[in-house]
């Protein structure tokens, strides 16, 4: 008696998780997984919870502009349907997310997962699946340096087979390292470097191409300090003094945003504890050179002004009457969603890039035939052409989002930009000026 | 643990449950599954060292990741067997579980706990520093990916050969010291039980199943690993897993290898526990019910409703619950 009630217990304990977990119910399909008459379910995973949760707007814009499409009638007659689940920029949490993806909710592609290690996690898996793994929210040059198949392809050490099925979308950070490194050469006489990067495979990216960008000059950087993403402000701040300590004079920032506003307060706290003459030129790399960090940068008392950095998508708050971010804000308004209506107004580029991303996603679609299957969808992908006319409306003006047998990375240039605005904590929502990003020079290219 | 299930009916119940689910789950459930068995590798040792030696430890994540990336390495340098790096990743962690056990056996308690935190911390470092051997945060990829029923039948296999070696160990002497140790370290001393050695023991035992739990993870995760996979909060799903066992049954461990396995996995569509933000505070409601209200772990619960109902009927003293001790 006293057995069965225990095994019933825990039994019951099971099964109610089990059918829980088995709600996730699964659609099947004819043809293309994915893909039927009227539809086009697709799926990405993206940090919506925990510390990188700062990314889920791309996730919500991508959202947005499929919600847009749809109303318009879809690709083809059919309407996507994008599946967003959460994995916390945990890559084991990714694999598990994608596998759900592919093998219970059937998706027809992977788009726009977000994050090098999650993508690192699945890149092996989805290519021996052929399931198209693509536009990823990452920079990294792994995902355009393993496409070539047969004798093309250079096993590399983390890809000892042909990636055919993965795809990036942003310019790659080695290419943006680069450009720092030229601006310093240029506009710096005898600089001393000081880089803070993320102790990671991304920050690692970075600090490689920098250093051999600077090629006869790397004696010029005097420190370079490595944190790990999950670091607390107070030990970034540690490294940023480190850097001062080593006499730096130009400060060059591969972070993530937390660590990056951490970074910039430290460095303008220095300046005022030396009154002035720790005063180093400071670059930003892009990701975090969202305007909603620089402002929150601000809130944490760092003087952001004159910081450089670059970008390569439009921004809603320095161009607000540009066509493409009228359009953007009426896709963003008619989710109803309050949350990314208040980010869209904070100046959250993010969401400008998710719109960018899922453009050019819907634009493979329509060039992948009537009836789209996985291959159809690479082969569009791989042979972009979002120039002249068919130009990406929410990319920055003059760039073009190209692919070619030769040219993997679909953007490969760069835009300087510069912060100007007030010094002091500002918000967006109720004070004009909160200070914004100024073009600077013109489009150069960081293709390699 | 008197009131032990009858081996003879609820083993081989559960075995033959387990041989059949392939067969009617889909595929991607059949995965579903196979991370419960990953993590009923887990939880049962982590339950030798938690529940039977009543010490706690919230590093095992740790050991699971030095069994990981064993596997993982192997693999991607010699294309050594998976089967044989689950063998390897065993043994290492055992020897390493051992290692630290040395140390850890002068404290006990929430210092022992401290003590394991810092493994938990420290460890998952490790390929960042030695990133030319461990791939650092790139990771580590093994060329050879299985597939679901594979990873379901090497988790579920994997996980009957320990339960019965398990058994084999807890059911004569070494159990009984195991346990004394938990119970009253002074009593077991009196009683000529060398603490320190059981101590290690099971701090080595329950370190080599972690080991073989990582590697199975690793193999589940299309042979990839990578430090971040490791997380402290690893550490404390184990520990939860430990807790919602509480003292041990084949039952109770079940449940908690269901609960770790299967709770992050639920439908988003399921209110509340759907999210990832809605789910760690249950977790943490629960693991504070589970050692306030039922030390005894889910497992205890029948047990502790029919007390308190004998309590209610009878007006008597309710019977003290088993396992409800843990320093």
């Amino acid at each position: 008696m006293s057995i069965n009630r225990k095994k019933l217990g825990a039994l019951l304990g099971v099964v109610a998780i089990g059918i829980a977990v088995a709600s996730t119910a699964g659609a099947a399909s004819q043809g293309s997984p994915g893909v039927t008459k009227n539809s086009i379910t697709i799926g990405g995973t993206f940090p919506l919870s925990g510390p990188a949760s700062l990314y889920a707007t791309i996730a919500g814009a991508e959202q947005a502009y499929y919600g847009y499409v749809n109303a318009h009638g879809g690709v083809n007659g059919r309407k996507i349907n994008d599946i967003v689940l959460d994995d916390q920029y945990n890559p084991s949490k990714t694999i598990v997310k994608v596998k759900q993806l592919v093998e219970n909710d059937h998706v027809f592609a992977v788009v726009g997962g977000l994050g090098t290690a999650p993508g690192l996690a699945t890149w092996n898996y989805l290519n021996n699946k052929g399931v198209p793994q693509v536009l990823l929210a990452t920079g990294d040059a792994y995902w355009g340096t393993c496409t070539a198949t047969g004798s093309a392809f250079t096993p590399k050490p983390y890809c000892s087979k042909p990636k055919p099925w993965t795809m990036g979308w942003q310019p790659d950070y080695p290419g943006e390292a680069k450009l720092y490194a030229k601006y310093i050469l240029t506009n710096k006489k005898t600089p001393h470097i000081g880089i803070l990067y993320q102790n990671d495979a991304y920050g690692q990216n970075y600090l490689d191409a920098f250093n051999k960008a600077l090629g006869s000059h790397t004696g010029d950087v005097v420190d370079a300090e490595p944190y790990n993403f999950t670091d607390s402000s107070t030990v970034v701040s540690a490294h940023v003094q480190a850097l001062a300590a080593h006499g730096a004079n130009t400060v060059v920032i591969f972070a993530t945003p937390a660590a990056s506003i951490a970074a910039l307060a430290t460095i303008t706290g220095i300046k005022a504890a030396t009154h002035g003459a720790f005063s180093p030129l400071t670059l930003l790399n892009n990701v975090s050179a969202n305007r909603v960090f620089l402002i929150a940068a601000q809130g944490a008392h760092a003087n952001v002004n004159n910081v450089v950095s670059t970008t390569y998508i439009k921004s809603q708050s320095a161009t607000p009457k540009d066509s493409a971010m009228i359009l953007a804000k009426k896709i963003i308004n008619a989710t109803g969603n309050a949350g990314l209506q208040q980010q869209f107004a904070a100046g959250d580029n993010n969401l400008i890039y998710g719109l960018a991303s899922a453009w050019t996603f819907v634009d493979a679609l329509k060039h992948a035939g009537a009836t789209p299957t996985r291959s159809s969808l690479m082969k569009a992908l791989r042979n972009l052409n979002e120039t002249g006319a068919n130009r990406n409306p929410f990319v920055f003006p003059g760039m073009d989002v190209k692919t070619s047998s030769t040219r993997t990375f679909p953007m490969e240039q760069l835009q300087f930009e510069q912060w100007k605005g007030q010094t002091n904590a500002c918000n967006p929502n109720t004070e004009v000026n909160c200070g914004d990003w100024r073009k600077l020079g013109v489009v150069l290219n960081s293709g390699s | 643990m008197r009131r032990r299930l009858p081996a003879v009916v609820s083993v081989p119940g559960v075995a033959g449950v387990l041989v059949v689910l392939p067969f009617i789950l889909s595929s991607y459930h059949t995965f579903l599954a196979a991370e419960v068995g990953v993590f009923f590798v887990a939880v049962l040792g982590l339950n030798i060292l938690t529940g039977y030696t009543g010490q706690i430890s919230i590093g095992h994540g740790a050991f699971m990741a030095i069994g990981g990336y064993t596997t993982a390495v192997m693999s991607r340098d010699h294309h050594t067997n998976l089967i044989l790096t689950i063998l390897v990743a065993f043994a290492i962690c055992f020897v390493v579980g051992l290692l630290f056990g040395l140390p850890a056996l002068r404290l006990s308690g929430a210092y022992l706990a401290l003590a394991t935190f810092a493994l938990a911390i420290s460890v998952p470092q490790l390929p960042l520093q030695w990133s030319r051997y461990l791939g650092g945060s790139g990771g580590v990829q093994s060329p050879e990916t299985k597939g679901n029923v594979w990873i379901y039948g090497a988790a579920w296999s994997v996980s009957a050969v320990l339960f019965l070696l398990a058994w084999l160990i807890l059911r004569g002497r070494v159990g009984r010291a195991f346990r004394a140790v938990r119970d009253s370290e002074i009593a077991a001393v009196a009683s000529g039980v060398e603490i320190g050695v059981y101590k290690t023991l099971a701090f080595g035992i329950s370190a080599a199943y972690c080991g073989a739990a990582g590697a199975l993870f690793v193999i589940a995760s299309n042979g990839f690993a990578q430090p971040d996979q490791f997380n402290v909060a690893l550490s404390l799903q184990l520990l939860i897993g430990a807790a919602v066992a509480g003292l041990g049954s084949l039952w109770g461990i079940l449940a908690g290898a269901a609960f770790v396995g299967l709770l992050p996995n639920i439908s988003p569509s399921v209110p509340i526990i759907g999210s990832e933000q809605g789910r760690d505070v249950v977790y943490g409601l629960l693991v504070v019910l589970v050692m306030l209200v039922l030390p005894g772990g889910l497992a205890g619960l029948p047990a502790r409703l029919r007390s308190l109902r004998r309590g209610l009927n009878r007006k008597s003293k309710p019977v003290k619950l088993r396992g409800s001790s843990s320093q």
